[in-house]
């Protein structure tokens, strides 16, 4: 299970960052981080990119960098 | 002006300025209290080498020299983007003698992140917890005391868009530089493996290089070699570094996958976690906040782009039917009265016909073609600003990224992008709200492609005389072409110039705010007049050159003979294949590169020579002119008003869509040198070719080197030859329009 197909209003625990290199230490940077929950709040009107909250805050990745994110869907 | 003046008033004693760096997250509020503390002192311009603004203020408080700097917004000291790299190698190089941390409250575990980091830094820091007002309007209680206690640094409540809390901050910051032993900030534990390993680091590589000690802060060296920090790792310069690392951190190693980076990452999170758990309670209910509301219709996915695409119309007609009257304003005052006078003045002193034509025909031509493009840069500025500052920008980027990244853009892109079509100018310097330099410079190459203002006049005298059936569908064809080949360029520069890895997307979503208006003001101002200054003076000297070319040698009767008529005959076989190789053709389209509207008004000149009119009656009296330059600037602000309600169209351009009826003689003589099919081509040629002088100040100016407007020109030189010979040739071939 990736971030990239959580639907919006799930809610999912990061297990694994698979991305390497600045991509992951940005990713990090912003909060990012293994055991970190994450809710996909919105998808973009053109399909791309995604709307995320963590750390209490709001985020947006393309799909590409958020397939990159092992989660585990929170009930 | 205030910097300049304390200056040169005579120092009371040789006395050393307190250096204070303002370090802190984007949105956190930042640019808001650096405009409240140094106000109409603050300098804008940009970091050495790189198109990151940089600002800057010099200052007197009770008796002290204040000297601010304001650092790149960043969310992390990493070494990865060109905001943190600028920002950590002022602290590290530099070493201030105090930091502001700005520090947003209503998002306080992501903002201590950096906090945490600047801690590493060892100079004393003094934080501001920013945005304190809506904290407690959201019912979150802060427990300044412990905040204190726990990093060991001074802590002030503010609010920069009231300005409260900043003489506080202020006084603190000077106490703390003046006080750096007592000031120093408390090292953060992070946990037994991470700092066993850098201990052993540090005492290794000091050992080998006691020299380091005095260029890096021990610790945080140690950090950074740990975590692979590629530019820590050069400029140590030690051999074997690596291998040293790699023995001090091989437990770390063998434990965490040999990531130690995030591991790093991770402790400091920790950190800035327990702290944030343990200095702010939040109330148990949440509240749903208004930022989420606007949200659900904003980025509603049937709503979202409809209303960015109304925000947008809104934007752009402000920014081009507010300033054009004014503009217009400017040109009718530097050609009437201004010209006028000077023309006196000369005269006075008994200067020579063509001194006074050099003075007013080139000087003060040129000088009104910088001004007239002030009103739309000011406008222009003020309302990037305000997306920028309301958060709105970061929202238009999440809607039109999927549309832009296919062409290799930024969801930021597509709002310079869309100015371009007003004007190219304000377009270019848009493209700052691109923080990454790759996007920034992509973007910035596609905008002359979009069809601004100043190629409609021309088209509409060649529509005029040669389409004036399909007047509609030719001039949507043109705009259309642009767009096409704007696109088919992206795909391709993305595929050559800018190959590899497209930059990533990872953008926060700040909450809606409304911007200070002190900050709408000095962001708006500084960029005119930086425009004034840098751009200005690029497009005199051109102006001043044109003007030469067209009038030298001095005294000739027929534009034929001038120097610019004799260029023009020396080019004009270039464009033979394209169906206009005549010299007159030519002539135009270099006097062009001035604004491309120009082209119309020198085919006027060498098709249908004007006999130079003689005003009638008396020149007006100097309070006559006076009085009308001021009736006509309160006209021109009524204008603007009345433009914004009278049409939804955009007004300032479809003025430019009428031709005056002087046009009807010029017309005419196209219509007799041109077919159909070689004014489609002149268009297209007019469309495509190098952007105006204007255009490429503001490339010079925006980046800070003339290689992206060599690109430019070079691409659309060769675009636009060919599509025009395309054209040609293959209607000449198919028999269309010849």
């Amino acid at each position: 299970m990736n971030l990239a197909i959580l639907k919006p209003g799930e809610k999912g625990r990061i297990v694994r960052i698979g991305a390497i290199g600045p991509l992951k230490r940005r990713l990090m940077d912003m909060g990012v981080l293994v055991g970190e929950e994450v809710t996909v709040e919105k998808i973009a009107p053109l399909g791309d990119p995604i709307e995320l909250t963590i750390k209490g805050y709001h985020l947006s990745l393309r799909k590409r960098e958020a397939e990159g994110i092992a989660v585990e869907v929170c009930r | 002006m205030k910097t300049q003046m304390a200056a040169v008033r005579p120092l009371v004693a040789v006395e050393r300025s307190v250096r204070i760096a303002v370090a802190g997250n984007p949105n956190s509020g930042k640019s808001t209290l650096i405009n409240s503390l140094a106000g109409s002192r603050l300098h804008v311009g940009n970091w050495p080498g790189v198109t990151v603004e940089k600002k800057e203020a010099a200052f007197e408080r009770r008796g002290e020299r204040i000297a601010l700097v304001d650092l790149p917004g960043t969310y992390s000291l990493s070494p990865y983007t060109e905001e943190e790299v600028i920002a950590r190698d002022y602290l590290v190089q530099e070493r201030p003698d105090v930091i502001i941390n700005v520090v947003d409250v209503t998002n306080l575990e992501r903002n201590l992140y950096l906090t945490v980091q600047l801690l590493e830094l060892e100079i004393p820091i003094v934080v501001a917890l920013n945005i304190f007002d809506e904290a407690e309007k959201k019912g979150y209680r802060i427990d300044v005391p412990a905040m204190e206690q726990a990093l060991g640094v001074r802590i002030v409540p503010t609010v920069a868009t009231k300005g409260t809390g900043l003489d506080a901050l202020l006084e603190a910051a000077t106490e703390a530089a003046g006080n750096p032993s007592r000031h120093r900030p408390r090292r953060l534990h992070y946990g037994g493996d991470i700092e066993a390993a850098a201990e052993a680091l540090m005492a290794e590589v000091l050992r080998r290089s006691p020299g380091l000690a005095e260029k890096y802060p021990e610790r945080w060296m140690a950090f950074k070699l740990l975590e692979g920090d590629r530019c820590v790792i050069e400029a140590a310069g030690l051999p074997g570094i690596e291998t040293m690392t790699a023995r001090a951190a091989g437990h770390l190693h063998s434990a965490h996958d040999g990531d130690i980076e995030s591991l790093m990452a991770d402790a400091r999170y920790a950190r800035a976690a327990g702290l944030a758990r343990e200095i702010l309670t939040k109330p148990d209910i949440r509240k749903i906040e208004l930022t989420e509301k606007i949200d659900r219709i904003a980025l509603n996915r049937f709503l979202g782009i409809p209303l960015f695409l109304a925000a947008m119309w809104l934007v752009f007609k402000l920014t081009f039917d507010v300033s054009a009257p004014f503009a217009d304003w400017l040109d009718a005052v530097t050609a009437g009265p201004f010209t006028r006078w000077t023309r006196v003045l000369v005269g006075l002193v008994r200067g020579p016909d063509w001194l006074i034509s050099l003075v007013t025909d080139g000087v003060i031509a040129g000088v009104g073609s910088v001004l007239v493009f002030v009103p739309v840069i000011f406008a222009m500025m003020f309302f990037i600003t305000f997306l920028e500052g309301s958060g709105y920008m970061a929202r238009a980027a999440f809607v039109m990224d999927r549309a832009m990244h296919s062409m290799g853009l930024h969801g930021k892109s597509f709002i310079p992008m869309l100015l371009g079509f007003g004007c190219n100018v304000p377009a270019i310097y848009a493209t700052r709200t691109l923080e990454n330099p790759r996007d920034k410079a992509l973007t910035a190459l596609l905008i002359p492609l979009m069809s601004c203002g100043a190629r409609l006049p021309v088209y509409v005298l060649f529509v005029g005389a040669f389409f004036s059936a399909h007047s509609g569908t030719v001039l949507w064809s043109l705009y259309v072409m642009g767009i096409v080949l704007a696109v088919l360029m992206g795909i391709l520069f993305k595929r050559t110039l800018f190959r590899g890895e497209s930059p990533m997307f990872i953008m926060e979503l700040p909450p809606y705010r409304m911007p200070s208006g002190r900050s709408l003001m000095i962001h708006t101002w500084e960029k005119g007049k930086h425009f004034l200054l840098k751009a200005g003076t690029y497009i005199l000297a051109v102006s001043v050159l044109v003007w030469f070319l067209l009038n030298l040698p001095w005294g000739v009767e027929h534009k034929k003979d001038s120097y610019m008529g004799t260029v023009g005959q020396a080019v004009a076989p270039v464009f033979k294949p394209l169906g206009f190789g005549t010299w007159e053709a030519a002539s135009s389209l270099i006097a062009g590169v001035i604004a491309k509207e120009i082209v119309v008004g020198t085919m006027g000149e060498i098709y249908v020579p004007e006999k130079k009119e003689t005003p009638a009656g008396p020149a007006p009296s100097l309070s006559a002119d006076l009085r009308e330059v001021g009736t006509s600037f309160v006209e021109a602000g009524q204008k603007a008003f009345t433009n914004v309600f009278s049409t939804a169209g955009i007004a300032s351009i479809s003025e430019k869509g009428e031709s005056p009826p002087e046009r009807e003689s010029l017309r005419a003589v196209m219509a007799k040198t041109y077919t159909p099919l070689s004014a489609y081509a002149f268009m297209t040629f007019v469309l495509l070719y190098m952007p105006c002088i204007v255009a490429a100040a503001a490339f010079k100016h925006e980046f800070g080197t003339w290689k992206w407007f060599g690109v430019a020109f070079v691409y659309q030189t060769i675009l636009a030859w060919g599509m025009a010979f395309i054209i040609y040739q293959g209607g000449k071939f198919f028999g269309i329009g010849g």
